[in-house]
């Protein structure tokens, strides 16, 4: 048991927080009003090597641990919940699975684009039918000669138009199980440009307003047949199992969003002053910051416990769902707390609460529902 | 008042005309006085009122009326209730019919209840069926049952109940018919029906309206939360080019074309036209949904659609789970095909 930091991950820590302040902060107000992608940061980030952090270096990453991986997302998320959240979809749920479940020939076909930053990463499960009861896919895949052709929809795709490589999932047939006929699920890499692969609608979000999440549409697309990832009909595990990695890149931006209001509203209650003294002599103030330390801190503990459980543990569901449960509601807890401690001032889009909070409310709800995290627990708890 | 129920026989319908033309509803309720006629083993007599309109009589025979009688004066040459209605009460009042039915025209609905409370009968509102029957339909001990009586059925609390109302105490059973749910008896050719001529004679009086001017305006956009048929397409559509097949089908049934957030999102088609959750929430009486695959977000906007028609490629696609009929293959050719058929049928019906 040691909670400190290893040197390399303190240094690794600094390097983020510096780029965050620097080159993230300034431009996080306006990425939210604009609602634009900012590829410029993104570009950035792939120089200094933010796109591959847990990718091995012979694939063109940095060959670092999860931990690593998470600090920056949460780092990044401090200042800004869109740029958390276009590394962790990249990272998480797009360059892992490809890292898991491909073949020699297409871990070093898409790998080191993906993990210098060359090219972004998404990941497509998501239908207008089939949001947490993921096995309600329609999007279809038939093998014709040594194609397959996709025909369907995806929602809600996170780095979706922006992104180059695609993890998407389609019905590829039914198959029998336990006496009950159920959809086969397989996963493929499909790449932009594609024919018959298009762009649909642009969501308009109440937070992360500068993460591009659109629909993708797949008009008899057709792909090359070693688009395949892993073995045709495990794509719903695939699917399963790289949330679960994505679980901690989220669980990290709710921990980032949470510790970025915490130490806005701490410097905020210094300075403002009511009654002739600053709001944080107020016993309300100080109690309500013990409040969401605490909780932030157990927060951070279960994240990095998660991380580490991914490099140490074949199976980390439970720990990334608690992780991801947690951190989200603290999230949410702690930014509107924030917002009521800046009183009406947190209400105005000039200060950085209003749209953390906003940015929060999608932590609990996106890579699965806390509802979803607590089936996972609870159903680990009664097996 | 009692009134002598056995002075009363025949079918009776109201021949409604606009500009010298018949009025399609009048020959559906020829059709369906003809089978209630014979049921009760009479005639049916089509009532034809308006001004200079005598030689409507040999298309009313044509579709099956036995007899036409015809009120023509200058003050029926437009629709006023008031000439109109006296009109109506006096043939009642001369020939005693045992049935009167009127369609549930604007005009009809305006004259049937005037009529109804001049003779002091019953009327029954836009049915949209007719049976002779008994009275009470089961029997009630200690309660005569009537025989061949007018059964007349029609949807209450806005269609989500149906009521069945007979009339037994006075004469004549009076309904309003919705237009469209009767049908034409096939026509023949050259019938001739029995004219009779009979005016009773207007004397213009202050009740009489005045009427300054008929407007005609062909609508372009109706919203589509008020249309009755609704043509929507989807993504499957292709491209905006390709709504003039929907287009086409819309002008054939009447309908307005309206649309699924994937094409608003594509730009073909503005936003009032979107049905769905974040559109509007449509309940026309029928709903074809093409090449929309039916997602929930879809179906929350239209599902109460009374009925609906699904087109599209992908059998296993949802909208099939809600749609009362369904058809799979290629729209570009169903849609076509369809729009044809409907338009023969419809002549044929006309």
């Amino acid at each position: 048991m040691d909670f400190m930091l290893t040197k390399q991950h303190e240094m690794a820590r600094t390097l983020f927080r510096e780029f965050a302040e620097k080159e993230v902060k300034p431009l996080a107000q306006e990425v939210d009003e604009t609602e634009v992608f900012p590829r410029g940061t993104v570009e950035k980030m792939a120089k200094a090597g933010f796109l591959g952090i847990p990718v091995p270096k012979e694939y063109g990453g940095q060959g670092c641990d999860i931990l690593t991986y998470a600090m920056c997302v949460e780092e990044l998320s401090k200042v800004c919940g869109t740029t958390g959240v276009i590394v962790s979809a990249h990272t998480s749920l797009c360059c892992d699975p490809i890292l898991t479940y491909g073949t020699e020939e297409q871990k070093q076909k898409y790998l080191p684009d993906l993990a210098s930053g060359r090219k972004i990463g998404a990941f497509g499960l998501t239908e207008p039918g089939a949001g947490t009861d993921a096995q309600g896919q329609q999007t279809k895949a038939v093998l014709e000669g040594d194609e397959w052709v996709l025909n369907g929809s995806k929602i809600f795709i996170t780095n979706g138009k922006e992104a180059d490589v695609y993890v998407i999932f389609a019905v590829t047939g039914m198959i029998e199980k336990r006496g009950r006929m159920s959809k086969e699920i397989t996963a493929f890499i499909v790449e932009k440009g594609t024919p018959g692969f298009t762009f649909g609608t642009k969501e308009k979000k109440m937070g992360i307003r500068g993460s591009s999440t659109y629909e993708l549409i797949f008009t008899d697309c057709r792909i090359p047949k070693e688009n395949i990832l892993g073995q045709q009909g495990k794509g719903f595990g695939i699917a399963m199992h790289t949330l679960d990695g994505g679980r901690i890149g989220i669980a990290s931006q709710a921990l980032g969003l949470a510790e970025g209001a915490l130490e806005r509203t701490v410097e905020y209650v210094k300075e403002r002053k009511q009654f002739g003294r600053s709001i944080g002599q107020f016993q309300n103030t100080q109690f309500q910051l013990a409040d969401m330390a605490t909780k932030v801190e157990a927060a951070q503990l279960l994240v990095y416990k998660a991380a580490i459980a991914k490099n140490t543990q074949k199976v980390y569901s439970v720990e990334a769902a608690k992780a991801k449960l947690y951190a989200a509601e603290v999230a949410m807890e702690v930014t509107t707390k924030a917002v009521q401690l800046h009183g009406g001032y947190g209400y105005t889009r000039e200060y950085d609460v209003e749209r953390m909070m906003r940015d929060a409310k999608i932590t609990e709800i996106y890579e699965g529902t806390s509802e979803v995290q607590r089936m996972v627990i609870s159903g680990a708890l009664l097996k | 008042m009692k009134m002598n129920i056995a002075e009363y026989k025949g079918v009776f319908v109201f021949a409604q005309q606009v500009d010298n033309k018949l009025s399609g509803i009048a020959l559906e309720l020829i059709g369906k006085g003809k089978d209630l006629a014979k049921d009760l083993n009479t005639e049916v007599t089509a009532v034809l009122v308006g001004h200079e309109v005598k030689d409507l009589a040999d298309e009313l025979a044509a579709y099956g009326a036995d007899r036409v009688i015809l009120v023509d004066d200058p003050e029926l040459k437009e629709y006023r209730t008031e000439p109109y209605a006296h009109a109506l009460s006096s043939v009642i009042e001369k020939y005693k019919p045992e049935i009167f039915l009127v369609g549930a025209t604007a005009i009809g609905r305006d004259l049937g209840p005037r009529v109804s409370a001049r003779i002091h009968t019953g009327l029954t509102a836009d049915c949209t069926q007719l049976d002779i029957g008994d009275f009470p339909m089961n029997p009630i001990p200690g309660k005569e049952q009537l025989h061949n009586q007018l059964l007349m059925t029609r949807p209450a609390f806005g269609g989500n109940t149906i009521a069945t109302i007979a009339c037994p105490e006075f004469r004549p059973q009076m309904a309003t018919v919705r237009p469209g749910v009767m049908q034409k008896a096939p026509k023949v050719e050259g019938a001739k029906a029995v004219v009779e001529e009979f005016n009773p004679g207007f004397t213009p009086d202050d009740k009489y309206v005045e009427i300054l001017e008929v407007v005609k305006s062909v609508v372009d956009t109706v919203d589509i939360m008020d249309a009755k048929i609704l043509v929507s397409g989807g993504r499957g559509v292709g491209n905006p080019e390709n709504f003039k097949l929907l287009d086409d089908l819309a002008e054939v049934l009447g309908a307005t074309v309206s649309c699924s957030r994937a094409v608003v999102d594509a730009g073909w088609k503005p936003k009032d036209l979107q049905v769905g959750q974040t559109g509007k929430t449509v309940r026309p009486n029928v709903y074809f949904a093409i090449g929309i695959s039916g997602a929930i977000q879809h179906l929350a906007g239209m599902e109460e659609s009374d009925l609906i028609v699904a087109i599209n490629k992908d059998e296993t696609a949802p909208i099939f789970d809600v749609a009362d009929y369904g058809i799979v293959g290629d729209l570009n050719k169903i849609v076509p095909a369809l729009t044809e058929k409907l338009k023969a049928e419809l002549a044929n019906k006309n």
